[in-house]
C-alpha cells in the first residue's frame, strides 16, 4: 500500500509541477508587464518597481521564487491590475463561498445519484427504475450553464419561491439553486453508473450464493452488493470533482455567489494575469490532490489494483 | 418398396440446387447497418440532425433580417414587439439588440456545431494515431506516452484553456486550438486498449513477417480494425466539444460579437429572462437539447449495433 501511495504521488507531483510551468510560461508570453500603462513611467521608476518585486531576474530565478512562495509561504503574489491587493487577498474572499457550495453539490451528487441508482437496479423494470433512465438520459443535455437560467426562470420568476442570486452569507435560500444547478448533471451520471454496477453485481454468483444461504434482502444489499458496487462509482469521482471545479465558474457568474469563479472570470476579462494563474494553480492542486486521493481509496477497496 | 432410390425426388433436388442463388454473406457493417435501423430512438435522432443541419443551410434563404441588421422600429421595445411572428418576418422574435434571432440562431448553429465537428475531427485524427502508436509498440514507449496522457487528463483544462484564450486572443482559430489540445486525450485511451488486443492477431503478425514498416502496420492494418470503436466514441465527442464550447462562450470568453454560437445566445437569453423576453432562452436552448440528444442517441445506437456482446 505504502509503495502504491509513493508511486501515485510520483504521478502528482511532476503534473503539479506542469501546471505552474505551463501556466507561468503562459503569462510571460502574454504581452505587457504588470507595470505598463497608458502614461509611461521613467525608465529608473520603472527599473526601481521591477527590482522591488523581482521582475529584473532571469525567468527562471522568477518561476524558483514564485514556487517557493507557495510551497513555503503559501504566497501567490500581487495582483497585476490591483496594486492594493493580493492575489492571496482574492481567493481568501472568494474560496471558502465556492468551497460552501461545492461541498454541498458533491454530497448531494453523490449521495443522491448513488440512491437513485442503488434503488433503480434493486427495483429494476419499475416505475422508480424507468424514472431513474430518464433523469439521467436527461440530464445529460442539462449542463450547469443550461440548468441556471431554467432554475431561476421556475424557481424565481414563475414561482417566486428562491431569490435569484447573490450570497447573504451563504443562507440556505440562496446555495438552493446553486447546488441543484451544479450537481445534476453529475447526479445523473453517478445514479447511471450506480445502477449499471449494480445490476451486475445482483446478477453475480456470489449474490446468488448469498440468497441461497437465505439472508435477507437489505443484508444482502448492504453488506455484500454495496461495495463492489462502489468501484465505478469511485473512479468517476475524479472527473466529476474536476467537473464541478470547472463548474463553480458558471456558478459565481450566474448566482453572483462572488466565489472564485467570478473573481477568475473578472481577471480573465482585465487580463488581470497574477490572479488567473493563482486561481488556476490552486483548482489544478485541488484536482490534482483529490485525484490522488481518489486512487489511494480505490486501491484501498478492491486489492488488485495495487499490483 | 424398391432398392432404388427415389429417383424423381433426386432430380427435384438437384434442380432445386442448381436453379438456388448462391448464399449472399453480410459484411461487419451490414450487420451493423442492419441493427442501427432497428434501433428507433437512433433512426430519429439521425432525422432530427439532419433538420437541423439543413436548417442551419437553408436556413438563411428564408430569413427576411439579416443576422447584423437591427430593427430600428423595435429596438428597446423587445418584450412588447420583438416576439416570434411569421407576420414581421422576425419568426423567432429579436435579440436585446433588435437584431433577428432566427438569423441569430442560424448563425449560432453553424458555429456550435463546426466547434463540434472539427474538435470531434482533431480527436478523432491525433487520438486513434497517438492511441495506436503506444499501444503497437508498448513497453517504455507506452508507458511514457500513456503518462504524459494521465498528467495532461488531470489537469482542469477549462481554466488552462481560458488562460490561453485570454494570453493569445479570443478569437474562434484559438478556440479550436484549445478545444483541439485536449480533445484527442479521452480517444487516444480507448484506441490503446484496443490496439493492445489487436495487435496479437495473425493478419499483424503476417505483416511484421513480410516485413512491412510499423507505421505502415498501424496505418494499414491496426486503425481500420479500430474503426467501429472510433466512429462510436467520435460521435459522443461531438456533444462533449459542444458543450466545451457553449461552456466558455457561455462566460463571455469564447467567440466574439458579432459571431455567435448556443453559448453565446443562451448566455445572452439567459441574462434577459427577468424582462419578459423568454423565447431569447427557450429558442437557442432548444435547438442546443435536441442537437446534444441526437447525438448521445445515435452514439447510443452506434455503440448497440457495433458491438452487440457489449449490450
Amino acid at each position: 500500500m505504502l509503495s502504491f501511495i509513493i508511486r501515485r504521488l510520483g504521478i502528482a507531483i511532476p503534473t503539479l509541477l506542469i501546471l505552474v510551468i505551463f501556466s507561468f510560461s503562459m503569462m510571460h508570453l502574454a504581452p505587457g508587464g504588470p507595470f505598463t500603462s497608458e502614461r509611461p513611467l521613467p525608465p529608473q521608476v520603472l527599473a526601481n518597481i521591477e527590482a522591488k518585486y523581482g521582475l529584473d531576474q532571469p525567468v527562471y530565478v522568477q518561476m524558483g521564487n514564485y514556487i517557493w512562495g507557495i510551497v513555503t509561504e503559501f504566497d501567490f503574489g500581487p495582483s497585476f491590475r490591483f496594486k492594493d491587493r493580493t492575489v492571496n487577498d482574492v481567493i481568501a474572499q472568494g474560496f471558502p463561498v465556492t468551497l460552501t457550495y461545492g461541498f454541498w453539490s458533491f454530497v448531494v451528487a453523490v449521495g443522491v445519484g448513488v440512491t437513485l441508482g442503488a434503488a433503480a437496479a434493486i427495483y429494476h423494470n419499475s416505475w422508480l427504475d424507468y424514472l431513474a433512465v430518464g433523469i439521467s438520459i436527461g440530464a445529460q443535455v442539462l449542463p450547469n450553464f443550461v440548468m441556471a437560467p431554467i432554475l431561476v426562470l421556475t424557481l424565481t420568476l414563475w414561482l417566486g419561491l428562491l431569490p435569484g442570486g447573490g450570497w447573504n452569507g451563504g443562507q440556505w435560500q440562496y446555495l438552493i439553486m446553486p447546488v441543484i444547478a451544479l450537481s445534476t448533471s453529475y447526479m445523473a451520471s453517478i445514479a447511471r453508473i450506480t445502477r449499471s454496477s449494480m445490476l451486475e453485481v445482483l446478477n453475480s454468483n456470489f449474490i446468488r450464493t448469498a440468497r441461497a444461504k437465505g439472508l435477507s434482502n437489505s443484508r444482502i444489499i448492504i453488506k455484500h452488493a454495496l461495495k463492489p458496487t462502489m468501484l465505478p462509482v469511485i473512479s468517476y469521482l475524479g472527473p466529476a470533482f474536476v467537473g464541478m471545479v470547472t463548474g463553480s465558474v458558471v456558478i459565481d457568474l450566474y448566482f453572483s455567489t462572488g466565489g472564485i469563479g467570478q473573481m477568475f472570470v473578472n481577471s480573465a476579462l482585465s487580463r488581470d494575469y497574477s490572479v488567473m494563474m493563482g486561481i488556476t494553480i490552486l483548482m489544478g492542486s485541488l484536482v490534482i490532490i483529490f485525484n490522488m486521493i481518489v486512487d489511494i481509496l480505490y486501491a484501498w477497496i478492491d486489492p488488485k489494483i495495487r499490483l | 418398396m424398391s432398392m432404388v432410390p427415389n429417383t424423381d425426388r433426386i432430380k427435384r433436388m438437384a434442380d432445386n440446387l442448381a436453379s438456388m442463388e448462391p448464399v449472399k454473406g453480410r459484411s461487419l457493417w451490414q450487420d451493423a447497418m442492419h441493427r442501427f435501423l432497428q434501433n428507433k430512438a437512433a433512426v430519429t435522432s439521425v432525422i432530427v440532425l439532419t433538420l437541423v443541419v439543413l436548417f442551419s443551410l437553408i436556413g438563411p434563404y428564408f430569413a427576411v433580417w439579416t443576422n447584423e441588421e437591427i430593427d430600428w422600429s423595435r429596438i428597446g421595445k423587445a418584450a412588447e414587439l420583438g416576439a416570434p411572428s411569421i407576420a414581421n418576418g422576425h419568426f423567432f422574435g429579436i435579440d436585446n439588440l433588435g437584431r433577428d434571432l432566427y438569423s441569430r440562431v442560424i448563425q449560432g448553429t453553424q458555429v456550435s456545431l463546426m466547434v463540434g465537428l472539427i474538435g470531434a475531427g482533431i480527436a478523432v485524427i491525433v487520438g486513434t494515431l497517438y492511441g495506436a502508436t503506444a499501444g503497437y509498440f508498448g513497453g517504455r514507449v507506452d508507458s511514457v506516452m500513456m503518462r504524459l496522457v494521465d498528467i495532461l487528463m488531470s489537469i482542469p483544462y477549462m481554466f488552462v484553456l481560458i488562460l490561453l484564450l485570454v494570453v493569445f486572443g479570443r478569437s474562434l482559430q484559438m478556440l479550436f486550438v484549445g478545444i483541439g489540445l485536449i480533445s484527442w486525450l479521452d480517444m487516444s485511451r480507448i484506441v490503446r486498449g484496443q490496439t493492445l488486443s489487436i495487435k496479437n492477431k495473425e493478419f499483424v503478425e503476417a505483416a511484421v513477417a513480410t516485413g512491412v514498416p510499423s507505421f505502415t502496420i498501424i496505418v494499414r492494418h491496426i486503425v481500420p480494425n479500430l474503426m467501429g470503436v472510433v466512429v462510436v466514441y467520435a460521435t459522443l465527442l461531438v456533444p462533449g466539444m459542444i458543450i466545451t464550447e457553449s461552456f466558455i462562450s457561455f462566460l463571455g470568453l469564447g467567440v466574439q460579437e458579432p459571431n455567435t454560437s448556443w453559448g453565446a445566445l443562451i448566455s445572452e437569453g439567459a441574462g434577459t429572462i427577468a424582462y419578459g423576453t423568454i423565447w431569447q432562452l427557450l429558442v437557442p436552448l432548444f435547438f442546443f437539447v435536441i442537437t446534444l440528444f441526437s447525438f448521445f442517441f445515435i452514439g447510443d445506437g452506434l455503440r448497440d449495433a457495433l458491438d452487440p456482446k457489449d449490450r
